[in-house]
């Protein structure tokens, strides 16, 4: 199968970091959000995204705007008609997911893949709202996706062979990643593993153990870790944490998975981390720590 | 039977079609400054007068789809339709150790290829993008692929090991494999043409200079030793590639600089040579007419004199 043309829904944080990886990796990116606002808050923090790859020696002037080219902003399923490959990568809500599922899957053609970039949510619930739940799967990257070269492919019990098979194809031999195959369960392997070590920090900090700095400088440097569990929470949006972790404590009922009421607090306070500016660590517009 | 040459370079392409009934050019041209804003494609039908078009070509696909339309153009072209073209030929700069002479493309043959991107950077994704790009546009016609550092595997032992624990090479190919390798065998056999001398006889220093450079010592019209080495980045300044310079700077930076593998590969491939040097463009000629307006760039061409003689001696002094 082809990969030329992908779709992305939703042009928040995972959405742009993977309309750019897909744009530098040399495809057409339709990418859509609600709103034109919406929209072009995407662009610009795509723009801004590469303007410090440029600085970081990264990219140059003539490909970053190669990559911007190769980025079409849309506002509806209709402009998804040459795509290939839609990734749908909305806030992890099931039932506005599985209206985007079932959007797009009376928008595209069987053949088109239906991917769900979720990171806890079941995949069969999400394809049981496609009238081809065959052509439904996970594929979950990580952020930032331009750097990180995995993608978790997750099955749902409906997901076909070929579906599959064309999706490990993209990811290995299109975008030139490490696919690894996980059958479904809450968190799959990334966002289980990572939300427990980030709330077991909230946990130690707690109890009064250790200073946010301190528990992130002995990871960071102990056990090299690019950013400390605090950091990388501001970075992942301490609301998409605290939404991780309610999901799987709801779905495995286990008392390890209840998160914090540190990062309740701060989530219930508008601290979110990076994208709000402030979380456990001060942050500026292009997302540097102070 | 018609041969399409390609040799799409890291900002350039360039393209020859051949008639092989006897071997006589139908049209040549190239594509200049892919990537910027004012490429130039340069058109040049044999016996008609030479067509030039500036437009922003921003990649290589671009570049080899408009070639294609140039040979079949109603007004400019050579062919009636793109199936004219019989088969096309491919320069590719890094055959590694997989590769010892030229190839016909297959799956295989493109899987070894992209493997050895990592080496060439600049070079083999775009001339893999130009093999896709034929795919997609003659699907079925028959490929072929000539390898840069074919011609330097007559390289001796001493000229391509390098001083570092023998293990690297044994466990990853890790040594000098030169390039520019089809450039220096012609310039070579021309020389040895205009001196009226056998080639055999002749021991001679061949320079290939353009956005990439190397110099290369020529015994007996062998590849004895050359400047560049596992990678096109080493020896000579180059456009946007630093050449020579001391290891450590490399572990240095990225340690202060916080960058990854990728971001250092491409500061040293991307970044430095001649546009870092001059704060201005990779390009000679910008350079040169900046410096004639009065810019005060950092640079002039004398600049590149002490690393280019440093380099181009150094095949000669391994000996």
């Amino acid at each position: 199968m082809n990969f030329r043309k992908i779709g992305v829904i939703g042009a928040g944080t995972m959405g742009q970091s993977i309309a750019e990886m897909l744009a530098y990796k040399g495809m057409d990116v339709f990418l859509m959000e609600l709103t034109p606002a919406k929209l072009e808050q995407g662009l610009r923090s795509i723009e801004i995204s590469l303007d410090k790859q440029i600085e970081k020696w990264a990219l140059t002037q003539a490909e970053k705007k190669l990559i911007l080219n190769r980025i079409h902003g849309v506002s509806d399923m209709s402009d998804f008609s040459q795509c290939e490959l839609i990734i749908e990568t909305i806030t992890e809500d099931l039932e506005r997911k599985k209206a985007i599922i079932a959007a797009a899957d009376r928008a595209c053609p069987p053949d088109v893949i239906l991917a769900s970039n979720t990171s806890t949510l079941s995949l069969t619930e999400l394809a049981s709202a496609a009238a081809h739940p065959e052509r439904v799967i996970g594929m979950h990257f990580v952020y930032p996706v331009f750097k990180v070269d995995l993608v978790e492919i997750v099955r749902g019990l409906r997901t076909s062979d070929a579906t599959f098979k064309s999706t490990k194809g993209f990811v290995e031999q299109v975008i030139d990643k490490k696919g690894v195959m996980v059958f479904e369960s809450p968190g799959f392997i990334t966002t289980r593993l990572i939300c427990l070590f980030i709330n077991e920090a909230l946990h130690i900090l707690e109890e009064g153990v250790a200073s946010v700095d301190d528990i992130d400088s002995a990871m960071r440097i102990g056990y090299s870790f690019q950013h400390g569990p605090f950091e990388m929470a501001d970075r992942f949006g301490l609301d998409s944490v605290h939404a991780a972790l309610e999901s799987m404590f709801r779905e495995y009922g286990e008392l390890k998975y209840r998160p914090s009421f540190i990062l309740k607090k701060m989530v219930r306070g508008g601290q979110l981390g990076v994208k709000s500016g402030a979380g456990f660590f001060t942050y500026d517009e292009d997302g540097d720590r102070v | 039977m018609n041969i399409l040459v390609i040799n799409a370079g890291s900002s350039s392409l360039k393209y020859q079609l051949y008639d092989m009934k006897d071997e006589s050019v139908l049209a040549s041209g190239r594509v200049e400054r892919i990537g910027m804003d004012s490429s130039i494609v340069t058109h040049e039908p044999e016996g008609r007068p030479e067509v030039r078009i500036v437009d922003e070509i921003l990649e290589h696909t671009s570049a080899i789809k408009r070639v294609l339309d140039m040979l079949t153009h109603p007004e400019h072209g050579v062919l009636r339709s793109v199936q004219e073209i019989d088969a096309v030929g491919h320069r590719v700069v890094h055959g590694g150790e997989a590769f010892k002479e030229s190839a016909v493309v297959t799956p295989e043959t493109k899987l070894e290829i992209r493997k050895l991107f990592d080496l060439a950077p600049l070079h083999n994704p775009a001339h893999m993008m130009g093999i896709t790009a034929v795919e997609a546009v003659l699907p079925g016609v028959t490929q072929a692929v000539v390898f840069d550092t074919a011609f330097h595997q007559t390289m001796p032992q001493q000229s391509y090991l390098y001083p570092v624990p023998m293990v690297l090479y044994k466990r990853h190919a890790i040594r000098r494999y030169g390039f520019h390798g089809t450039s220096h065998a012609y310039v070579s056999e021309r020389a040895a043409e205009v001196l009226g001398r056998p080639l055999e006889e002749l021991k001679l220093v061949s320079c290939h200079i353009g956005n990439g450079a190397s110099a290369t010592a020529i015994l007996h019209g062998k590849s004895f030793d050359t400047s560049m080495g596992m990678t096109p980045l080493e020896g000579l300044m180059m456009g946007t590639r630093s050449g020579d310079l001391d290891p450590a700077i490399v572990p240095y930076t990225m340690n202060k600089e916080d960058l990854t593998l990728s971001e250092v590969n491409s500061m040293l491939n991307k970044h430095s040579g001649l546009l870092a040097i001059s704060g201005l463009s990779s390009d000679m000629r910008e350079i040169t007419e900046a410096m004639f307006d009065g810019d005060k760039t950092r640079s002039s061409p004398s600049r590149c004199t002490p690393t280019g003689s440093k380099s181009t001696s150094a095949p000669m002094r391994r000996r």
